[in-house]
């Protein structure tokens, strides 16, 4: 019977399992697909119309990495997309849509003087920052990514909601 | 011509010495002869004749004989068959002995036999653990375990049994992933092998953590297949599905991390399923065991 032990622990001393699909942080997909998604309900201005379409990231997120991945496959009409990442809401230039990332919603005062004249969406991630300028706020709702809206100010930048995003929002101020 | 009766008779002649032993013998006795002979061909055609004779295959010596000469025939002449039938004709004869050898006479030869079959069924279902030949080793491996009971009711094979799953569960895995043809039939099946050892071995930890793992990767799968331009209630309803699958990832993974498997794997896989339920503060406290795991003050 030695032999046949020998047979099947070979066998069983090889079995590793399934890795963790380690390589896609699965909530910065969703996160990207409901940032694309955020380009075909809100209308920005005719000059935003042209050129690329930037989506700009303030901080360190692993949205940065799946935004570019984005870039290859996807355009927003018939703009390129680019993505651009900055350090923080002092650097920022001309976006379409700026991310703010978690570590840096304290900068959102700073990004509003920033942003002041130009017709960008902001996004955040951190409770209470729809109340403070922010134009969606990305929440979690049992255990499930949602949007918060503040239409007065996305509108405040010369940007349209389309009502049907409104209708998708978990809330809409 | 007189030389042609001559033949004719010195055949007739050496024919009737042959058969003479015969006269009055019964199908056993003219199988052993042959049988002793190392004919076995013969010796299968007389013991055939015994097992189908009512006036001897009610004892207990037709089926021993049985058993031996059909294992003999396998040993000479398929023992790289691994369907043989050989094989399991003697298997089966060793049942018949079994359920009549009332005073035990065979027993302790018949079981020799028995384990002798078992340890070759055994190999051949090692052997065929390929992706081609995966349900040919499950046979076998069934026939193993019956054999086994056959030999020794009281023998404990849930060891082997669960060895024998996680082999198999662990190649049908390896080769869904090198091939790339991971369908959800595949997986679920993988999964049901998984389970059955957590049936068998609540304690599993390499059951557990793998069962984990399938329903973390069924959501990672899901979502890393999203289409950027997927529209948001489509991806609403993912997310539920997605969520789901995370939940039944979870109960797996802990256990997986309650039993010690695997620490570093388990770890990076409680931290994403975590992640993936969108629980930042739990992922955190999975995350510093992890670094505390990978800092040099713990090598």
């Amino acid at each position: 019977m030695k032999k046949i032990a020998f047979i099947l622990f070979s066998l069983f001393f090889i079995q590793t399992g399934f890795k963790p699909a380690g390589a896609i942080d699965t909530n910065a997909k969703i996160k990207a697909v409901f940032i694309y998604n955020f380009t075909k309900y809100i209308e920005w201005p005719k000059s935003y119309k042209e050129g690329e379409f930037i989506i700009g990231i303030i901080g360190e997120s692993p949205l940065y990495s799946e935004l570019t991945k984005m870039t290859q496959t996807k355009k927003v009409a018939n703009q390129s997309l680019q993505v651009k990442k900055f350090n923080s809401a002092d650097e920022v230039s001309k976006c379409h849509i700026l991310y703010l990332s978690k570590d840096k919603s304290g900068e959102i005062s700073s990004l509003l003087k920033s942003l002041k004249n130009n017709s960008t969406l902001i996004v955040t991630e951190q409770a209470g920052l729809v109340d403070k300028g922010a134009g969606i706020n990305f929440i979690i709702k049992d255990n499930r990514q949602k949007f918060e809206l503040n239409k007065g100010n996305v509108e405040k930048y010369k940007l349209k909601v389309s009502s049907s995003l409104e209708a998708l929002a978990f809330t809409v101020k | 011509m007189k030389k042609g009766i001559y033949i004719l008779s010195l055949t007739l002649l050496i024919c009737n010495i042959a058969f003479a032993q015969f006269v009055g013998k019964d199908g056993v006795s003219k199988a052993l002869f042959y049988l002793q002979k190392e004919e076995l061909d013969s010796a299968k055609k007389y013991i055939d004749e015994a097992a189908v004779d009512s006036t001897i295959n009610g004892e207990a010596k037709t089926w021993y004989y049985k058993g031996f000469i059909y294992k003999e025939l396998y040993k000479t002449k398929e023992k790289d068959d691994k369907n043989s039938n050989f094989r399991l004709e003697a298997i089966s004869a060793l049942r018949k002995l079994t359920e009549i050898d009332k005073e035990q006479e065979f027993t302790e030869s018949s079981s020799k036999m028995l384990n002798y079959l078992a340890s070759t069924l055994y190999n051949d279902a090692a052997r065929s653990l390929t992706p081609e030949t995966y349900q040919l080793a499950q046979g076998n491996f069934d026939k193993y375990k019956e054999t086994m009971i056959l030999s020794n009711p009281k023998v404990e094979l849930i060891s082997q049994d669960v060895k024998f799953k996680l082999a198999l569960a662990s190649m049908l895995n390896q080769y869904a992933q090198q091939s790339g043809q991971v369908d959800s039939t595949k997986k679920e099946q993988i999964k049901s092998i998984y389970k059955e050892v957590i049936a068998l071995d609540s304690n599993n930890g390499s059951a557990h953590y793998n069962v984990g793992i399938l329903y973390y990767n069924d959501a990672a799968d899901i979502i890393n297949n999203m289409d950027y331009d997927m529209d948001l209630e489509r991806l609403n309803e993912l997310q539920d599905v997605c969520i789901d699958l995370f939940l039944k990832a979870l109960p797996y993974m802990r256990k997986s991390y309650e039993l010690g498997y695997n620490p570093k794997e388990t770890l990076i896989g409680l931290k994403n399923i975590y992640h993936g339920l969108n629980d930042e503060e739990k992922e955190e406290i999975y995350n510093k065991e992890l670094e505390t795991l990978d800092s040099p003050d713990e090598k």
